[in-house]
């Protein structure tokens, strides 16, 4: 598996939140676990968030079930990486 | 050089930058077409009748017996297995089962802000077309979409932070996902 830990998570999700939602990488360098994003970010709207949920399928080679997609996952950019650190990492 | 267009929404998002790459050749001298593939753009086919298969047969027959190098955008590098290319090169190639679920997620979300619900099943053939983000799409086309993957190709090129193996990956940002600024 190319990801072997929490960072690297971390790192891969800031960049799909970046590419995907325009982000410039200087703000995107700046989120923190406790970033809030959905219904804060105002890029993240349901389009962009199904954009940001399948890029991120496509990049970490996971899946992500539609009835684990809810306002608690993408609360904050930390809950987001925890939600796909466990199923990157296992 | 035979261009195989991103599919769907992505296609409309894509068209300037394709257009883009196509001026930029035609500055070096070299020549490109973008077919429209059937029931896409200007073709004569509705759009729910659009099969795999035919976007297959209709991209090789663009390329029939010319020396032509592909370049395929992200669902266009399902389309160009069958024709006769010098070289593939693939731009953030994506699978079509990858594609087949940002559709129903996009209507599952779309769903949930008062859009009309989708029951699973209702995308499974056979039964009459589904619309799906804008585009009356045929059950067979996306359960065939479901099953296929890109053709292997002589160069990908990839955005930066994309993890999957690459030639090249280049800076910027993915302008086949929807933003609103």
């Amino acid at each position: 598996m190319i990801f072997e830990g929490t960072d690297q998570v971390r790192d891969a999700v800031r960049h799909v939140l970046g590419d995907v939602l325009g982000i410039p990488a200087e703000r995107a360098a700046a989120f923190n676990d406790a970033t809030p994003l959905f219904g804060t970010l105002p890029e993240l709207d349901s389009m962009a968030v199904a954009g940001v949920l399948t890029e991120i399928e496509d990049r970490l080679g996971i899946t992500i079930e539609d009835d684990e997609v809810d306002g608690d996952m993408m609360e904050t950019f930390g809950s987001l990486v925890d939600f796909v650190a466990r199923k990157a990492l296992g | 050089m035979v261009i195989a267009p991103a599919l769907f929404e992505e296609a409309n998002r894509t068209r300037a930058f394709t257009v883009a790459i196509m001026r930029g050749l035609a500055a070096r001298g070299v020549a490109s077409a973008l077919p429209d593939l059937p029931g896409t753009n200007d073709s004569l086919l509705p759009t729910e009748r659009a099969r795999l298969a035919d976007w297959r047969a209709a991209f090789a027959a663009s390329v029939g017996g010319r020396r032509a190098v592909g370049f395929a955008l992200r669902g266009g590098a399902l389309l160009d297995g069958e024709a006769d290319l010098i070289a593939r090169c693939h731009f953030s190639p994506v699978s079509g089962a990858a594609l087949v679920r940002d559709l129903k997620r996009t209507r599952l979300l779309d769903a949930r802000e008062g859009g009309e619900p989708l029951a699973p099943d209702t995308l499974l053939p056979p039964g009459s077309p589904v619309e799906l983000a804008g585009n009356h799409l045929s059950r067979a086309l996306l359960a065939e979409l479901e099953a296929v993957e890109p053709a292997t190709a002589n160069r990908v090129a990839r955005l930066d932070g994309d993890a999957r193996p690459c030639d090249r990956s280049f800076p910027g940002r993915a302008l086949w996902r929807a933003t609103r600024r």
